[in-house]
């Protein structure tokens, strides 16, 4: 049993380390990929730099916890689109019927399938949030935290996508769909949870992740609680868990098409 | 010009299609919105209170409108296409073909947003109407100015992007390029209007994009004054000009960089 998980992470760090590596082929464009992602967010300073001129705090958040939960949605978007890009992508792989090349291999389908691209500009979204953790106020505790929750957010998004993208078992239109509901994450991933009162924070905290993927990390950050970290793990636990079995279930009505195709 | 219009038709019939597609793509729009009905709400949490000269209706207004323009001028032509036909070798097959390869793509542009854009505006409106209210002082010169600007500002921009997607020819990928245009224009274009901006930055602002593409329009249907839209409306033939100008010199310098690996 032991051997076989063994076995299953070598495969899945050996298709991570490859999949990096095709993407290094051409430097320039892996660099510049890296580096404007970098810059792309950065950007974003301006804006919360011209808000922060109009009020000293917004939503019960200074302008370095801003920079702190802009740092946590990319660095938590950028590991799993390191680690597992492909599970955005999931339903064309299904809609098409082209999970057959996974299905056929022997091991885990869904590990396989997750681990089996990367995007390299989400390098840049991991190395940007690193240094915005360590801009706003380098402890080593702090950095620590940083990291964990940055692992639990990426955690909790890839079972978001993988999620939502099973659907397409189901139905078609879910591609865009599933899409529209990332972007509704990340999208309020990156402004504080205080302006938003009554159901739509509670929808924040409960169907739509970003409470756990983000806020609560950022909470903890500045004020640790045990009961907040064991509910943030709890929640990318349980989310995961859900994910996975609603990838299995769907698995059953999955119908390969006829497309022949040879990958290298 | 027959040619390009025949382009256009085929392309706004093409997704009219997937007009139930453009629709969920409206839930991003709506969030968008939303986020920052909240977040202006919150700035503007005082009544009575004005932010470099606007009300609270007024901003969320000229939100809505930048967003509107930026959401509803999202074209896979200008963009993705451009890039991978370069990339891809296509365009080999697409410049020897009886039009400019740039109008070409700037037709398919303009048959893309023609179905987009209405769908953002009417969901703009009703959104508006609905959780904001009526704009204040909105009238007849506003609506037609506002328009003549939009369309111009949409144009300007579509023709930025096909300039920086030509940016191929040279580098393997151009969206890097792309992110920060589209940063620039939403992150300063879109949230606030210029007058939010210190003083000083404000004429070198005027200079970018931002002005013509996002500012303008918006600001014209939430304040519109005669002077005002005779400048906007300069700046941007200005721009249309300028910018269709670097486009054709992009390209001719281009596609002399440009082999045949065959196959």
């Amino acid at each position: 049993m032991l051997t076989a998980v063994k076995n299953q992470l070598r495969v899945c760090l050996l298709s991570i380390k490859y999949n990096i590596m095709r993407e290094m082929l051409n430097k320039v464009t892996f660099l510049t990929n890296i580096c404007f992602m970098m810059l792309n967010n950065a950007s974003f300073l301006v804006q919360w730099a011209v808000l922060f001129r109009l009020k000293e705090d917004i939503g019960g958040y200074s302008f370095r916890e801003v920079m702190l939960l802009w740092g946590l949605s990319a660095s938590s978007f950028g590991l799993s689109h390191i680690l597992f890009a492909r599970v955005f992508s999931l339903p064309e792989l299904i809609i098409n019927g082209k999970l057959d090349a996974w299905l056929v291999l022997p091991k885990n389908v869904l590990l396989g399938v997750m681990t089996s691209a990367t995007r390299t500009s989400a390098i840049g979204d991991l190395l940007y949030g690193i240094l915005v953790v360590c801009l706003t106020g380098f402890q080593i505790k702090r950095i620590l935290l940083f990291l964990l929750f940055t692992v639990t957010g990426a955690v909790i998004i890839t079972a978001f996508a993988l999620l939502v993208g099973s659907l397409s078992f189901w139905f078609v239109k879910t591609e865009i769909f599933g899409n529209q509901m990332l972007n509704v994450v990340i999208s309020f991933a990156t402004y504080p949870d205080g302006i938003f009162k009554g159901a739509a924070k509670f929808l924040l905290y409960s169907i739509i992740p970003t409470g756990m993927m983000v806020y609560q990390p950022v909470h903890m950050i500045t004020d640790m609680d045990l009961g907040g970290l064991l509910m943030v793990l709890g929640y990318a636990v349980l989310l995961s868990v859900i994910a996975a079995a609603v990838f299995y279930r769907g698995l059953r009505n999955y119908s390969s098409g006829n497309l022949m195709g040879a990958r290298v | 010009m027959r040619k390009y219009a025949v382009i256009y038709r085929s392309v706004f019939l093409e997704n009219l299609q997937y007009t139930m597609n453009i629709a969920l793509g409206l839930i991003s729009y709506f969030i968008f919105i939303f986020v920052f009905i909240n977040l202006w709400g919150y700035l503007y949490a005082e009544p009575g209170t004005r932010i470099a000269g606007y009300t609270r209706e007024q901003m969320i207004w000229y939100v809505m409108i930048t967003e509107m323009l930026w959401f509803g001028a999202r074209s896979g032509a200008v963009a993705g296409q451009v890039s991978a036909d370069i990339r891809g070798g296509n365009i080999a097959y697409l410049m020897n073909k009886p039009y400019h390869y740039t109008l070409y793509i700037l037709a398919r542009y303009t048959g893309e947003w023609s179905i987009r854009l209405p769908m953002y505006m009417a969901l703009a409106v009703a959104a508006g109407i609905m959780m904001v209210g009526k704009l204040p002082g909105f009238g007849l010169p506003a609506l037609l100015s506002s328009a003549v600007s939009i369309l111009l500002g949409v144009t300007i921009n579509g023709v930025f992007k096909i300039c920086i997607s030509l940016l191929s020819f040279w580098i393997e990928d151009a969206n890097p390029f792309q992110w920060l245009y589209d940063k620039l224009i939403l992150i300063v274009g879109t949230v606030f209007p210029i007058e939010i901006f210190p003083e000083a930055m404000r004429p070198f602002l005027k200079m970018t994009p931002i002005y013509t593409v996002c500012y303008g329009p918006a600001k014209l249907a939430v304040d519109f004054r005669m002077d005002q839209y005779l400048d906007i409306l300069l700046a941007q033939f200005l721009y249309l000009a300028a910018g269709c100008g670097l486009m054709f010199f992009i390209y001719e310098k281009g596609v002399k960089k440009l082999y045949v690996n065959g196959g």
